[in-house]
């Protein structure tokens, strides 16, 4: 099924190629012409601020990225207190990011450089959209490096700060006005989702999690093509991609939903190499079509009362260790570890459904 | 799912179910038809509007319907309520769960209950039933509301557990996370916390408790991952602290325990278990918190209650205390492991991966406040400090996942043992070591009965029993120390995890979690509390090293801790059972200043209050031909003596009586060399006895 839903992809791109040549009044962009004005020095960055990277034009709050910033989205993103993000990468002039597997993160050169902001709209009391922070990976010869820029109230400025801290806020959100003690995260916190073993490392930059379709200035395109395009990745892509689907298709069978959501949110910890590696649960999707890697019918290392017999107890949400701890905002029991202080209640449903969809008989 | 080990000797196994039908209520039920003998029953639906309570099984409330039966049996007897699925196969996939009371309606007591002892999600419990006595079996809808059948048969009786506990529900609101003294009166109270209130049942002279809610300013972190109370300012009321995700929020007792007030770090730390301690040894309270992905964190007390936040080496504690950058520090207790009279630090440790911050640590202290890794399994402190001293010269470097071990003198050898809990099986499973006693532990597992006990991350030592040999409560389960290295493990009935304590003062150790669980004493056996006043050491006199003597049993030995297990706060008063001996020897209390009290012969089943020096101490002489030289000196003390120092503890004091140094002898030579200048005494201290004698530092 996946590696339909990707060859239709792949074959619908020459297409949209195509379309652009027929049109009369397409120039096509010198490239050659156009410089990134990022301003990168390897040995000081990260700067103190986040101004001094030059990765947006105009009012650095309204996110407009300059020439090399490139946005990208993700299949399915990590919930994060319901906060919306704008992601972009840089990288330098004529390197390239490598493939590995579908399933990993690609081969970045030195140098490249994640942006991802962090904002919700309908910020009360004004109505306005406030960005909070802007979480920065930069991959320097001793490895990945975190930095976090905290944005101003005036949103005229982001400054260097790994100290960690909390914002409360309100917002509007489909009628709802909903809260959050907003924690902005310290270093270790970063660490502790972004590695394997003890090496930091990003985790949604993965061919399975951004083989999709986005919205560009210039059109819409398929995101590796478009890095291709742009010259951040090798021409070397298989000609399937094994792709999540994104956990809210409700065309999408629940349990590749679910999967696809469990990968994003749970396998950063619970995978081989990872924080929480020694439960017996892995969550990342090349492993999870497999029930008993989910908890299917497996018992808890710890018990946490409540008759929660099993990781997923089949058909059974109430007896199931991973309802319980996503629908509880219980700082020492709730999952995901870190991120989270509120329930992501669309999610839960998700796992709701496909707990009470399985028809595994246990004994 | 299935617990249940009895074997049936009599066993009623029949397609046709008796006649008797259930009630919708209990009083309905109680004009019932009563069933009198063993047989199989059914239920059509639960759908009576009298939801049984008290709850007598497990997984708490979330019933919204019940059905009765009333049983009066013919003969007394041992009787089984089972809906046990692997031999009533017309009842797979049922989820049942069962209540047994006994009294009239309105007023009734739990004699039994289970949720999913059965195969699959069924039920089975068996209880003493005495001939013509009412009782009523109560099913509810739990989890599930349809159909099934149930058999009541005659079994012959389990063997008794040598201790059993029973629910008192208790007025408490919040997470309850503590049992110890919170006014002063050395009775064990209950804590449970919000992030706005802190509950307190303080127990009563008389029994029972009095139930006081304290709001508190909003706390910036609460206790999920644990709770420490120990006296910071000395003004004789516990003070909490709150062991939160993002940091570290202080609870300060006023003068009269009445209101507390906040104080929260600024700093961030992933707390994982929390202590009081005195670090640094200068007889004020410290806190230590274990940070789960990064180095440990400390707060030494200026002696005004003031708090300095440190984390990894300082000024204060040089090589620091688990400094490993990635953290993976879960579970700590402060314990002498060395028996040289000062707090060595064990961290137990956790982490998924082919990492080194997963292998548990040992950090001695040489009695100066300086630590250094004996447990250095994975050699990381070795590579990352060189010339800091780091090794594996405990035996006790190990990668297994342990959230929290348990420190005791398991064989009342008079040093302390450890029972390493596993919490998953991914680098390896529980191990039992046993402490040599020259520093060094031996892996004495095999056969010790540890290896089937529980996963999970709760480990804590108590003697239920009170038979002088320590036990361990873990995960549910406690694993019952046979007294000669061996353990043997009972899940069915045990207490959860949960803070340990007296919470009716009568020498047996209960269980609070939800309810208290007391023990219900059985064994009889004999027992003695210690609580501790210190006056030149900390008020709580943690770190204080407990020794008992009886006649039978010997020596037992307990440290005096403020936060062991992984997250709850357990009593600080020292608890001894001694099985039948009838007599206690002597009590002999080793402070961190280095006082010495001796009480002989106190009374048995009572609580000895033992104020820091208010008894005549160890006899002290002088050894005549002790003679130190050079004196003065510069670096080096040599001691010439027909005394043997082997196994001798020295304490250096300054002239205040502060003391300055502490260790054991590995040879007749003292380095003093870190000593500022000045006058000092020197004691010797060896079998119950001292030897002083000045010495000048240049």
């Amino acid at each position: 099924m996946f590696y339909r839903t990707a060859r239709l992809l792949w074959a619908f791109i020459p297409i949209v190629l195509l379309s652009c040549s027929e049109d009369d009044n397409y120039i096509p962009v010198e490239e050659p012409d156009l410089i990134s004005p990022v301003v990168f020095d390897m040995a000081s960055v990260p700067y103190q601020t986040l101004s001094e990277y030059n990765f947006f034009e105009g009012p650095m709050a309204d996110l407009e990225p300059v020439y090399g910033v490139l946005p990208y989205d993700l299949i399915n993103p990590l919930f994060s207190d319901y906060a919306k993000k704008k992601r972009f990468i840089w990288m330098p002039s004529d390197l390239q990011a490598r493939y590995t597997t579908d399933h990993s993160v690609f081969n970045f050169p030195l140098g490249t450089v994640l942006i991802k902001n962090f904002y919700y709209d309908n910020v009360l009391p004004e109505g306005r959209t406030r960005i909070l922070e802007t979480r920065v990976m930069i991959n320097k010869p001793e490895g990945w490096v975190f930095a976090n820029y905290v944005w101003n109230d005036d949103q005229s400025e982001a400054v260097f700060d790994l100290n960690g801290s909390f914002l409360p806020l309100e917002w509007e959100e489909d009628g709802m006005v909903k809260s959050v003690n907003y924690r902005i995260p310290a270093g270790p916190e970063c660490h502790t989702c972004h590695k394997i073993g003890e090496v930091p490392i990003p985790v949604g930059l993965k061919p399975q999690n951004l083989n999709m379709i986005l919205n560009y200035d210039d059109g819409s395109m398929n995101q590796l093509e478009k890095f291709i395009n742009m010259g951040y990745l090798a021409d070397e892509l298989p000609e399937s991609i094994r792709t999540m689907v994104a956990w809210d298709d409700e065309s999408a069978s629940l349990k590749d939903r679910a999967r696809s959501y469990l990968d994003i949110n749970c396998a950063h910890c619970h995978q081989d190499e990872a924080h929480c590696a020694y439960r017996p649960v892995r969550f990342n999707f090349d492993e999870s079509a497999n029930d008993t890697k989910i908890g299917v019918c497996v018992e808890p290392d710890t018990d946490l009362g409540n008759g929660l017999s099993h990781i997923i107890s089949p058909s059974n949400h109430q007896r199931s260790v991973m309802y319980f701890r996503l629908n509880t905002n219980d700082e020492a029991v709730r999952m995901p570890l870190l991120g989270r202080t509120i329930i992501h209640q669309e999610g839960v449903d998700l796992i709701y459904d496909f707990i009470n969809s399985l028809e595994t008989n246990c004994q | 799912m299935k617990k249940f080990t009895l074997v049936l000797s009599l066993l009623f196994l029949g397609s046709m179910s008796w006649a008797q039908s259930s009630s919708d209520t209990c009083i309905d039920a109680s004009t019932a038809t009563a069933i009198t003998s063993a047989g199989l029953y059914s239920v059509d639906i639960i759908d009576g509007t009298d939801v049984p309570d008290p709850l007598c099984a497990a997984n708490g409330i979330g019933a919204d319907n019940g059905e009765w039966f009333r049983f009066i049996p013919a003969a007394t007897d041992y009787y089984i309520v089972s809906t046990d699925s692997d031999i009533l196969t017309q009842n797979s996939g049922k989820d049942t769960r069962v209540h047994i009371y006994s009294g009239s309606c309105g007023s009734l007591s739990c004699v039994a209950g289970d949720d999913d002892s059965g195969g699959g999600f069924t039920s089975k419990v068996g209880f003493n039933a005495n001939a013509g006595e009412t009782y009523y079996i109560a099913w509810d809808d739990r989890w599930d509301d349809t159909n099934f059948d149930f058999e009541i048969s005659v079994s012959v009786p389990p063997p008794s557990p040598p201790v059993t506990f029973t629910n008192l529900s208790v007025n408490a609101t919040g997470s309850d996370r503590g049992v110890v003294d919170m006014n002063n009166d050395h009775l064990d109270d209950l804590v449970s916390v919000t992030s706005t209130n802190i509950n307190i049942n303080y127990q009563l002279e008389t029994g029972g408790f009095d139930s006081v809610n304290i709001t508190t300013s909003e706390a910036d972190f609460t206790p999920s991952w644990s709770l420490a109370a120990g006296d910071i300012d000395g003004n004789g009321y516990n003070d909490l602290l709150y062991g939160g995700t993002q940091g570290v929020t202080f609870m300060y007792a006023n003068s009269d325990g009445t209101t507390f007030t906040e104080v929260s770090g600024t700093e961030y730390v992933f707390s994982q278990r929390s202590n009081f301690i005195d670090i640094n040894d200068d007889g004020n309270l410290d806190a230590f918190v274990c940070h789960d992905i990064a180095p440990n964190v400390y707060y030494i007390n200026d002696g005004s209650g003031n708090l300095t936040f440190y984390q990894g080496a300082s000024p204060i504690v040089p090589k620091g205390l688990g400094t490993h950058a990635s953290g993976g520090n879960y579970g700590t207790v402060w314990v002498d492991y060395d028996n040289d009279r000062d707090m060595d630090l064990f961290i137990a440790k956790c982490r998924g991966g082919s990492v080194t911050h997963k292998w548990n640590e040992l950090w001695q202290n040489d009695g100066t406040g300086t630590y250094t890794n004996v447990a250095d399994g994975a050699g990381y402190y070795a590579s990352n400090f060189p010339g800091e001293g780091h090794n594996n010269s405990s035996n006790l470097g190990d990668p297994v996942q342990t959230w929290s071990s348990a420190w005791a003198d398991f064989d009342n050898d008079g040093d302390m043992d450890v029972y390493v809990g596993a919490s998953s099986t991914a680098d390896g499973g529980h191990k039992l070591m046993r402490n040599n006693g020259d520093g060094t532990f031996s892996d004495i597992t095999a056969g010790s009965g540890v290896v089937g006990a529980p996963f999970g991350i709760e480990n804590s030592p108590a003697d239920f029993d009170n038979d002088g040999y320590v036990d361990i409560l873990t995960n549910g389960s406690v694993l019952f120390n046979n007294g000669d290295g061996t353990f043997y493990l009972l899940s069915d009935s045990m207490p959860p995890s949960g803070p340990i304590g007296d919470v009716n003062n009568d020498g047996f150790l209960d269980v609070f979690n939800g309810s208290v669980r007391i023990n219900n004493a059985e064994s009889g056996n004999n027992w003695l509390k210690v609580t501790t006043v210190g006056t030149t050491s900390n008020k709580n006199g943690i770190g204080a090293r407990v020794e008992i003597n009886t006649p039978g049993l010997g020596t037992q030995i307990r440290d005096v801790r403020s936060g062991e297990g992984f997250r709850y706060m357990s009593t600080m008063n020292t608890h001894f059972g001694i099985g039948t001996d009838t007599s206690i020897t002597s009590v002999t209390i080793y402070w961190p200043s280095g006082t010495v009290d001796v009480i002989t012969n106190p009374a048995i089943n009572s609580s000895l209050n033992v104020v820091e020096g208010e008894t005549l101490s160890l006899e002290q002489s002088i050894v005549d031909d002790l003679i130190l030289y050079p004196n003065p000196t510069k670096d080096i003390l040599n001691l010439n003596a027909t005394y043997g120092f082997e196994d001798a503890v020295y304490t250096v004091f300054d002239m205040n009586g502060r003391r300055v140094m502490n260790n054991r002898f590995s040879s007749n030579v003292i380095d003093v060399t870190s000593l500022s200048a000045g006058n000092y005494i020197l004691r010797i201290m060896h079998d119950g006895v001292m030897a002083s004698q000045k010495f000048i530092k240049k």
